[in-house]
């Protein structure tokens, strides 16, 4: 976090044409500190205000960390977190509503524990992320001037809807992994919809910075071998130190006499020299009146290479640790390695009825009378034949042991021990034909998942079961007791409680 | 290059109208107004809130920088913006927890002892390494004048 002073070193370069400067590399040394005064600058008077105050806050905000390479370097990662997202989530999508031709993997029986267990472990792992990405490109937010035009002001907009629909997508489902909807919309249809949103504009986004990727898509091309950013206004960034882009008349002078530690106007001024130290500044090679030799420069050059090097580790450091501390912290609720760091996770493995968290407990869906009733039967819907099964009918049938995962879509997911009878075993029974579709229906009164649809890929399936028991006694009414379906790879809003009814549809 | 971002924009836009189309068929129009107000609060919290705190705090860092040695410097910077992200995690799971669990299984954890606890211990972590910071600069400092006088 500790800036370089070239920073304001550079603030008495040039004016803002900027063809006539051709080099890149070396930008940062004092000498340029002595054509400071002589930049007056054509900008127009009436808005000098407002971009004056701009400017200032472009200064107050420049920063080692805050250049192009970081948001590049940040960039590709927050941009694999989102297509991680994207796909997995799309996936999540599509096994809840299947288009009518789609057929899932059934194997491995944890795809789904793994693929939802990375949509919310990589949505965590972008909050941090997101932050550090937004607070690298904070110095574009004051851009001056801050519309250059039509297309411009697109990109800008562009960006508006890709940080704040990122916002509230990483938010709102943050909080759905807490169960908590404090908002006035659907959760689900609207994280679907925004995720098209985010990755348009991502897309959009990246075609605008095209150029400033590829210049700073390498550490080599972006640090000269002092290690200083090396700033090319040719890249189109927008991440640049100020003197770089046009600028009002007073702002070269106020510089100037800022890093002189003198008589700069205003409370900026003023804060800046405490926040620097007046006397540090002072005691520099006086570069200001004077031009540097060569040593004294080169090894100003070394110490400002030296300087920025450290901010930007520490940076990324901070960045770093805040990623690997916020994952480590929750991702116990979905994965075996991070278990014994569970101290934040919204869910604790083993804990529970039958050593395993409940999500719809039996008093909320409305069933605790209808699932423990003496009669309740099970009803198989045949194209020919109907079937009831008491429960000892079931057992008869000869029940099977299967090991799978509940994974639930918010996030957290838990392998179990689970006995009943196949799926495939009942269908036999009312003589369905191979490969159909079919219908189970929950005892719930209400409800979106009362009602669940079943493809032939998971109905024909050797450890899809109809399920009495969960690891090693009876099914707890909570996990549904009777009898419910447990499949391998599917959500565990999928994997319906209480049925009371089993239709093969075609 | 320039057709790349050609294609790229109309693959993006031809994306972002997909999604729309899939939040007005989706989400009825009185709750698209809902929507539309928290992306609107959304980029407020973090032009006017997040932004300036950040600002903020990054230049009180500086100006400590001054006086700090780097490492201390790296680690106390760590530490904050761990510290200020979990907090931004876990804060949102005690509310939620305040607002009512569906059953005990969720949100099973006393999140806000365990939230002072891990601060707590980023704080430890913070002021023994001041500590171990100022004293080393101390140290050297007398060294040095001890050789040169």
């Amino acid at each position: 976090m500790r800036d370089a002073e070239g920073d304001d070193a550079r603030e008495g370069q040039d004016s803002d044409d900027r063809s006539h400067d051709g080099e890149t590399g070396t930008r940062t040394d004092g000498g340029g500190r002595s054509d400071g005064t002589q930049s007056v600058a054509h900008g127009p008077s009436r808005l000098a205000g407002v971009r004056h105050l701009l400017f200032e806050a472009r200064a107050a905000l420049a920063s080692p960390n805050r250049n192009a390479r970081s948001a590049v370097v940040l960039g590709r990662l927050l941009g694999l977190a989102f297509v991680v997202c994207f796909g997995t989530g799309i996936y999540s999508h599509l096994l809840q509503e299947p288009l009518g031709w789609m057929r899932f993997p059934t194997r491995p029986t944890q795809l789904y524990q793994f693929t939802q267990g990375l949509h919310i472990t990589t949505g965590i792992a972008i909050i941090p992320l997101l932050l550090a990405k937004l607070n690298t490109v904070m110095p574009a937010l004051v851009q001056v001037p801050p519309v250059r035009g039509v297309l411009h002001l697109f990109e800008r907009l562009s960006i508006a809807v890709l940080v704040s629909a990122s916002i509230i997508q990483v938010t709102t489902g943050l909080l759905n992994t807490y169960q908590w909807y404090p908002w006035p919309f659907p959760f689900r249809q609207v994280h679907n919809a925004m995720a098209y949103v985010i990755i348009g504009s991502l897309v959009i986004h990246i075609a605008a910075k095209l150029p400033v990727i590829a210049r700073y898509w390498r550490k080599r091309d972006s640090y000269d071998e002092q290690g200083r950013f090396i700033a090319d206004p040719a890249s189109g960034s927008e991440l640049l130190p100020p003197t770089r882009e046009a600028r009002p008349a007073s702002a070269p002078q106020a510089a100037v006499a800022e890093t002189a530690g003198s008589t700069a106007p205003g409370l900026l001024g003023r804060v800046f020299r405490w926040i620097d130290g007046v006397d540090e500044v002072a005691a520099q090679p006086a570069a200001d009146t004077a031009e540097p030799t060569r040593a004294s420069r080169s090894v100003d050059e070394r110490a400002q290479g030296r300087r920025q090097r450290i901010a930007r580790r520490g940076f990324f450091g901070g960045v770093t640790a805040a990623v690997v501390g916020v994952v480590a912290l929750t991702a116990g609720q979905s994965s075996k390695l991070a278990e014994p760091f569970n101290v934040f996770g919204a869910r604790q493995r083993g804990l529970g009825a039958n050593g395993l968290p409940v999500n719809r407990t039996a008093r909320a869906a409305g069933v605790l009378a209808s699932a423990t009733a003496a009669d309740w039967t099970l009803t198989v819907v045949g194209p020919d034949v109907t079937r009831t099964f008491v429960r000892a009918e079931l057992v008869a049938l000869g029940t099977t042991e299967v090991d799978l995962p509940i994974s639930c879509v918010e996030g957290w997911s838990q392998m179990a021990t689970w006995k009943g009878i196949r799926m495939r075993d009942l269908l036999g029974a009312v003589q369905a034909e191979p490969g159909s579709h079919v219908r189970v229906t929950s005892l719930e009164r209400h409800g979106g998942y009362r009602i669940m649809d079943m493809g032939p890929e998971y109905a024909e399936d050797p450890t899809t079961l109809v399920a009495l028991e969960l690891n090693g006694s009876t099914l707890d009414l909570d996990h549904g007791f009777p009898a419910r379906v447990i499949a391998p790879g599917r959500p565990g809003v999928l994997q319906t409680k209480w049925i009371e009814k089993i239709e093969v549809l075609r | 290059m320039k057709a790349a971002r050609i294609v790229l924009v109309v693959v993006g836009v031809l994306v972002i109208a997909f999604g729309a189309s899939v939040l007005v068929t989706s989400v009825s129009p009185k709750r698209i107004g809902g929507l539309a107000a928290w992306l609107l609060g959304a980029v407020i919290l973090h032009d006017a809130i997040l932004s300036p705190f950040v600002v903020g705090a990054g230049l009180l860092l500086r100006r400590a920088g001054r006086s700090l040695r780097a490492w201390v410097l790296v680690v106390v910077q760590a530490a904050i913006v761990l510290g200020s992200v979990l907090a931004l995690v876990v804060l949102p799971e005690i509310a939620a927890k305040r607002h009512g669990q569906k059953n005990p299984t969720v949100l099973p954890f006393d999140y806000g002892t365990r939230l002072l606890i891990v601060e707590g211990v980023l704080l430890l972590v913070v002021v023994a390494v001041l500590v171990v910071g100022v004293v080393r600069a101390r140290r050297s400092v007398v060294r040095g004048s001890q050789t040169t006088g």
